[in-house]
């Protein structure tokens, strides 16, 4: 019963990502039949000082995003995890619900909000990410405070532990993996997206996936352009590889 | 007392966090909704109530079209990745462990991998091996990125599950079918129904991978509001606000629904209630696409277009907002004929999506990008003998017409030229007029200016400023002219936008930039304080120019579709609408005449035959050093 699927994973996912592979370590004018190998578009990006900086600031930004929706997120998910079980599920709803209207849309309302502020491109960019990717780390967090055994903090008070105390050794270890989780969806999404600093970074304001976009839109250089996605694509797949080992490292102790 | 005081605030603190989210998360939401109700097209001055918007919408068949096809992809691509994906998941839990993490590293690719990867990896595919973009290469492009999903939420579910139960209940007679859909299904379902909201979600807000796999005609909400860039339509406010609307109902009664039944002493339906809570989601979706196709599906007249024509469909590519309104409505009715019509934000996507093979019959574009189609050989001649209304050109403009000077590939759409926009109130006009271009090296406009976010554009202007040719291609000139960029950037420190630069002005939030003479024509009628200058170092004059690509398939209906945009009642509608100089010599004096809509505007009637002025001539090797220049002027 595997097989179809592991049919359509190869032709879907595997091979296309061969292609960006192919794409980055080549040069234009090449054919499937008569290719030569080269560095050349991975030695112009790293040694271009606005490139460099590009990758820096997008990588500045998503982590700035991530704390941030992890500093807000975790609070809203612990309160709404304090409710009444109706009450949960009516908070969950509310959140949830804006996520039904076309991201782009309420990126765009956004842009006409913050129009009204006297604010840098950057904190503009900021905001918006904030927004599009805080859903995801609350309900990653809710969803782990949830399912606690409300029989672990009731133990913990019978033996004495203050409200403080159960917090930081009950808990927040076993809330971690929902952090962690949510740290993934929101850290993700936020290096690579295009859309937001597009828009609300008034054009000046240039992250990775921009430069992705243009150079396979605007330049038409689909070879630079799939360095790029591959220097991106492998910055994520080591840190999502750490970010799994710390998880790890959490879940034994 | 002071414990109770205590009490109040441990209550009040988190409530009021709460409601700060909330409001948080719902104000880009209710200003959607207020402008939906505004009376202009502003996007930051509520200027007045009105329903105007939400008639658009209604008035305009299109409008409605990226909804259905967002909930149709979204629905299928659910139901086929959750059936996928659940079989896979039972026979992954059955397999060897090696087998089984392999599978599930390869089907984490897809999670992992930022969107733009996936996106681009799958548009090279569908061009290597000559797949036409379709509805089809986008529920593939679906399916493989929400499949991963569900596959993720049902595995951990199956890995609880107890090998026992479905052995016994073989043991007792059960057929492997039956214990598979009695027994493991059954116990799933919870991890199914998430997994399967999880992809409808995914699939209902994507932008990234649709906008690189979908085919002609077919739009998601996404993909439609971004090619509306050129200039914001706000019926995009109405048609979100609907959506709320719809979204909110259908919850709303998904969730109240079960409370109130949940308050009759009914236990058995309190414990369904989480499982079922599900269902409405997508009843109220089907619902939704039902209630859509037949809003889709109007037929007119029984005019037989396939005994006419060949042909019953026509694929229109155009720039986003540069049509007038009900012209696609008229020509579908007048030939009943379906228009699948597409918008773009710039040549270059234009291009990329025509080499990415998908099949337009009629496409509209600018100067350069033609002369580069022509010269790779990828537009069909027109027939004249369908082009009767080729008439009446006004001829001064067509000498600008040099890629296709006899018109055998192309006719003209509009035409016009670039100027200097500013408020005179805040610019001073001498500054203006006496430095042209320069005056975008004045500090003390410094924060007060917009730039165009377009390197052809912009090398035009540095290199005009400089006195050289805007197709030079001595790089040294080309240098130079990214020298001036830079100083020009450190000196009035710009806002690089594209279309924002129109409503931007007109509401006042900068005073100076430069402009399409089409879209300063618009700009000056909605604020008298503005003002357009053509520099006297010389500008662009462009033309715009419908044609034919060889990959047309309704080519009888294409020349009949671009004789109907000749007409003088159509070119006439399409100037008014949108502000642009028709190349039509009747219509131009008509609209700038004293009873037309462009009286007295001087940006309606370009510069025409002024020495210095010029036309874009396409060169790859030369747009490829500028648009590196242009990526560093940004960065700087």
């Amino acid at each position: 019963m595997t097989y179809p699927y592991v049919v359509w994973l190869v032709l879907f996912v595997v091979i296309p990502m061969l292609m960006i592979v192919f794409y980055a370590f080549t040069n234009a004018g090449n054919d499937i039949l008569f290719f030569k190998f080269t560095l050349e578009n991975f030695t112009r990006f790293f040694q271009d000082a606005d490139f460099l900086r590009v990758l820096y600031t997008s990588l500045k930004i998503a982590f700035l995003t991530t704390i941030i929706c992890v500093l807000i997120g975790y609070p809203t998910a612990y309160v709404i995890a304090k409710q009444d079980e109706n009450k949960q599920a009516i908070y969950i709803l509310l959140l949830t619900l804006p996520m039904w209207i076309n991201m782009l849309v309420r990126t765009y309302a956004w842009k006409g909000i913050l129009m009204n502020f006297d604010v840098s491109s950057e904190f503009k960019v900021f905001v918006g990410m904030v927004y599009n990717f805080l859903p995801y780390m609350i309900i990653q967090i809710y969803t782990s405070l949830a399912k606690m055994d409300k029989n672990l903090l009731n133990a913990a008070y019978d033996l004495g532990a203050n409200k403080m105390q159960t917090f930081l050794r009950v808990v927040l270890p076993l809330s971690i993996p929902g952090v962690i989780s949510g740290i993934t969806l929101v850290f993700l999404p936020a290096v690579s997206s295009f859309f937001i600093p597009k828009l609300l970074g008034g054009g000046d304001y240039v992250l990775i996936g921009n430069l992705i976009e243009t150079y396979f839109i605007t330049t038409g250089d689909w070879n630079f352009g799939s360095a790029i996605s591959l220097i991106m694509a492998i910055i994520i797949i080591i840190s999502m590889y750490f970010t799994k080992k710390i998880d790890k490292k959490i879940g034994e102790e | 007392m002071e414990k109770e005081n205590k009490n109040l605030w441990s209550k009040l603190v988190p409530n009021i966090w709460l409601i700060l989210i909330v409001l948080f998360f719902y104000l880009p939401i209710i200003y959607v909704v207020i402008f939906s109700f505004n009376s202009t097209k502003s996007l930051n001055h509520f200027t007045g109530f009105s329903l105007m918007w939400y008639e658009k919408m209604f008035n305009d068949r299109k409008m409605l079209e990226p909804i259905y096809y967002t909930v149709l992809v979204a629905v299928i691509a659910t139901v086929v990745s959750t059936i996928i994906g659940t079989i896979t998941s039972i026979g992954l839990s059955k397999q060897k462990k090696i087998v089984r993490e392999l599978v599930l590293q390869v089907n984490d690719l897809p999670v992992m991998n930022p969107d733009i990867v996936t996106a681009i990896g799958l548009m090279l595919f569908f061009i290597s091996l000559n797949i036409e973009t379709s509805i089809f290469t986008l529920l593939i492009a679906h399916i493989t990125f929400c499949t991963p999903f569900v596959v993720l939420s049902i595995m951990p579910k199956l890995r609880t599950l107890d090998d026992n139960v479905a052995e016994a209940a073989l043991d007792l007679g059960a057929t492997p079918f039956q214990a598979l859909t009695k027994v493991i299904i059954p116990q799933i379902m919870p991890a199914i129904f998430s997994g399967a909201l999880i992809a409808f979600s995914m699939s209902f807000d994507d932008f990234v991978i649709s906008f690189f796999t979908t085919g002609t005609g077919v739009s998601n909400i996404s993909i439609f509001v971004y090619s509306m860039s050129k200039r914001i339509n706000p019926s995009i406010n109405a048609l979100s606000s609907l959506i709320v609307a719809v979204v909110t109902t259908v919850l709303v009664i998904a969730n109240v629904i079960p409370m109130i039944k949940a308050r009759r002493p009914q236990a058995e339906v309190v414990k369904k209630k989480s499982k079922l809570s599900f269902v409405p989601y997508l009843a109220g979706a089907l619902a939704l696409t039902i209630f859509l196709v037949s809003f889709g599906n109007k037929t007119t007249g029984d005019f037989d277009p396939i005994a006419e024509f060949g042909s019953d469909t026509l694929n229109v590519f155009n720039y986003g907002e540069y049509i007038g309104e009900g012209v696609i409505a008229g020509f579908e009715d007048m030939y009943n004929v379906k228009v699948n019509y597409d918008t773009f934000a710039s040549n270059e996507e234009m291009y990329t999506k025509l080499m990415s093979g998908t099949s337009y019959d009629v496409i509209i574009a600018s100067d350069y990008m033609i002369q580069k189609l022509i010269k790779d050989k990828l537009l069909q001649p027109l027939d004249k003998d369908k082009l009767t209304n080729l008439t009446d050109l006004y001829h001064d403009a067509l000498q600008y017409m040099e890629f296709d000077s006899e018109m055998v590939y192309t006719v003209p759409y509009m035409w016009g030229t670039v100027g200097i926009i500013y408020d005179e109130t805040l610019i001073d006009s001498e500054d203006v007029e006496t430095l042209g271009w320069d005056v975008f090296k004045l500090e003390k406009y410094r924060g007060m200016a917009y730039f165009y976010d377009s390197e052809r554009d912009a090398f035009m202007v540095a290199l005009k400023s400089l006195g050289y040719s805007m197709n030079t291609k001595n790089e040294q000139e080309l240098l130079e002219a990214y020298r001036w960029l830079i100083e020009m950037d450190n000196a009035i420190d710009p806002a690089y936008v594209t279309d924002e630069i129109i409503d931007g002005i007109i509401n006042g939030e900068k005073a100076l930039g430069y402009v399409y003479s089409g879209d300063a024509a618009y700009m000056l009628c909605e604020n008298e304080n503005l003002r357009f200058y053509e520099p006297h170092q010389g500008t662009n004059v462009w033309m715009d120019c419908m044609f034919i690509p060889k990959v047309a398939k309704s080519l009888e209906l294409a020349n009949v579709f671009i004789n109907y945009m000749l007409s003088y009642d159509i070119a006439y509608a399409n100037s008014e609408y949108i502000g642009y100089t028709s190349p039509n010599e009747d219509v131009l004096i008509a609209l700038s005449s004293e009873d037309g809509e462009y009286y007295e505007i001087d940006a309606y009637v370009p510069r025409i035959g002024y020495e210095n002025d010029e036309a874009f001539i396409n060169d790859d090797y030369i747009r490829k050093i500028i648009s590196e220049y242009w990526v560093k002027v940004k960065l700087n």
